[in-house]
């Protein structure tokens, strides 16, 4: 009886989640992808990765002024001081086109990745 | 006696610019972006608080901390002049991906006079303190066409809608859909809300409860990067008793919206509804003026950090 409801209780979670698209993504190895900031635009400015694979993004600034990483699509905003890098771990992505900006850099500072 | 203008403008053409997003799935489901498509020179927005009283479905992102404050404007009754302000400073912040957590304090400001119902009453107080758990169940995005969000707002409120001192909880529960019919430019969105309560008025020991349901829908057009105007239609119901047991009212509501980007991190969103249809339970008069206003405004002011 006991196994039963432990067999309905971990079935039901799991069921839950799966609808919720909360599997953890550590559940499956992430891709790398890097990207810099090198006069305030980034490089490469297109990322191509594969879709619904979690996304490791190391994001290189090489400009002595910090930048703001934002994306609303991708639903990211991360300060990288200058000089200096950081990771950001991103979900498993539909297939598509996620736009990326520099903040404080609107102007030039633009980019995608893009799922396949 | 009904001391009201009659409606003067043609109201079912509203009706049928506000409810045409619920009609165009397919035209929603175009704006999924496709590899190597053309960048799009609009940035896109967090749909949030674009359309005004109705909400969009963005949370945000995780670790952003926003300070609202927003100020809710209630005007005229049947007779009389009739002025209700609520004003919150809101926090909110994204613990997690896809999950916001917002605390609120609130403040009132009521000048009633001459309202059938009401006792005169002008003055200021604290209105009570609120709190919203948000979820993004689905993000709007490339293979999700529509964006799904679930919330609740349990509220403790000590001065109600009479400007009475009162003991007043209630938890608005609200599911919130929205989209993008023409990608960064056009957006529609559509909530149903629940809202039980239970009030005591100071000084009484008998707890009243009450209910509210509420169907909203809206639609906005960014005219520049920085500008969007939209319109809106709100259908709400209200009940004595909160599960609905007794009738009381019903109110149609439909006004223009407007939503500002002065920088990446400052936003004004504004709306203004007027109520054009409805009626209160045991009274032959056009439109609902006991359980809700002729007229109501908002505006808010978003600070991103």
């Amino acid at each position: 009886m006991h196994v039963q409801r432990t067999i309905v209780w971990f079935a039901t979670a799991a069921t839950l989640l799966s609808c919720l698209g909360q599997v953890p993504a550590d559940a499956q190895d992430a891709v790398a992808a890097r990207t810099s900031i090198k006069d305030h635009r980034f490089a490469p400015a297109e990322i191509r990765v594969p879709a619904n694979t979690p996304i490791t993004l190391v994001i290189r600034n090489l400009d002595p002024t910090p930048e703001e990483f934002e994306s609303t699509t991708l639903r990211v905003e991360k300060i990288v001081a200058g000089k200096s890098e950081i990771t950001i771990r991103l979900r498993p992505l539909a297939p598509g086109r996620y736009r990326f900006y520099g903040d404080f850099n609107e102007a030039t500072a633009e980019g995608a990745i893009v799922a396949e | 006696m009904n001391y009201l203008p009659p409606i003067c403008f043609g109201q079912w053409r509203w009706i049928a610019v506000a409810t045409l997003p619920l009609f165009f799935p397919a035209v929603a489901s175009a704006q999924s972006a496709t590899p190597g498509q053309t960048p799009d020179s609009f940035r896109e927005l967090e749909s949030k608080d674009i359309f005004g009283f109705t909400l969009g479905s963005d949370v945000g992102e995780e670790g952003e901390l926003e300070l609202e404050n927003e100020t809710n404007i209630a005007l005229q009754k049947r007779t009389g002049t009739y002025s209700a302000l609520e004003h919150e400073a809101e926090l909110e912040y994204n613990p997690f991906d896809s999950f916001q957590i917002e605390a609120a304090a609130h403040g009132v400001y009521t000048w009633f006079s001459g309202v059938e119902g009401l006792e005169d009453r002008h003055g200021a107080n604290f209105g009570g303190l609120s709190t919203v758990f948000r979820y993004l169940v689905i993000g709007c995005g490339p293979g999700a066409p529509v964006g799904l969000q679930i919330a609740v707002e349990p509220e403790w409120s000590r001065v109600d809608d009479a400007g009475k001192l009162t003991t007043d909880f209630n938890a608005e529960t609200s599911i919130i859909a929205d989209t993008e019919l023409v990608p960064n430019r056009l957006f529609a969105a559509f909530n149903a809300t629940y809202t039980p309560e239970i009030a005591r008025e100071f000084g009484t020991p008998e707890w009243q409860g009450a209910s509210t349901l509420g169907l909203k829908t809206a639609m906005t057009y960014r005219i520049t990067q920085s500008e969007a105007l939209g319109g809106e239609l709100e259908y709400y119901r209200a009940y004595d008793g909160a599960g609905f047991n007794r009738f009381a009212g019903d109110a149609l509501f439909a006004g223009p919206t407007c939503f500002i980007v002065f920088t990446n991190k400052l936003f004004l969103s504004a709306a203004y509804s007027t109520q054009f249809a409805g009626h209160a339970a045991g009274d032959a008069n056009r439109l609902d003026l006991t359980d809700f206003a002729r007229n109501k405004a908002r505006l808010k002011l978003i600070w991103e950090f």
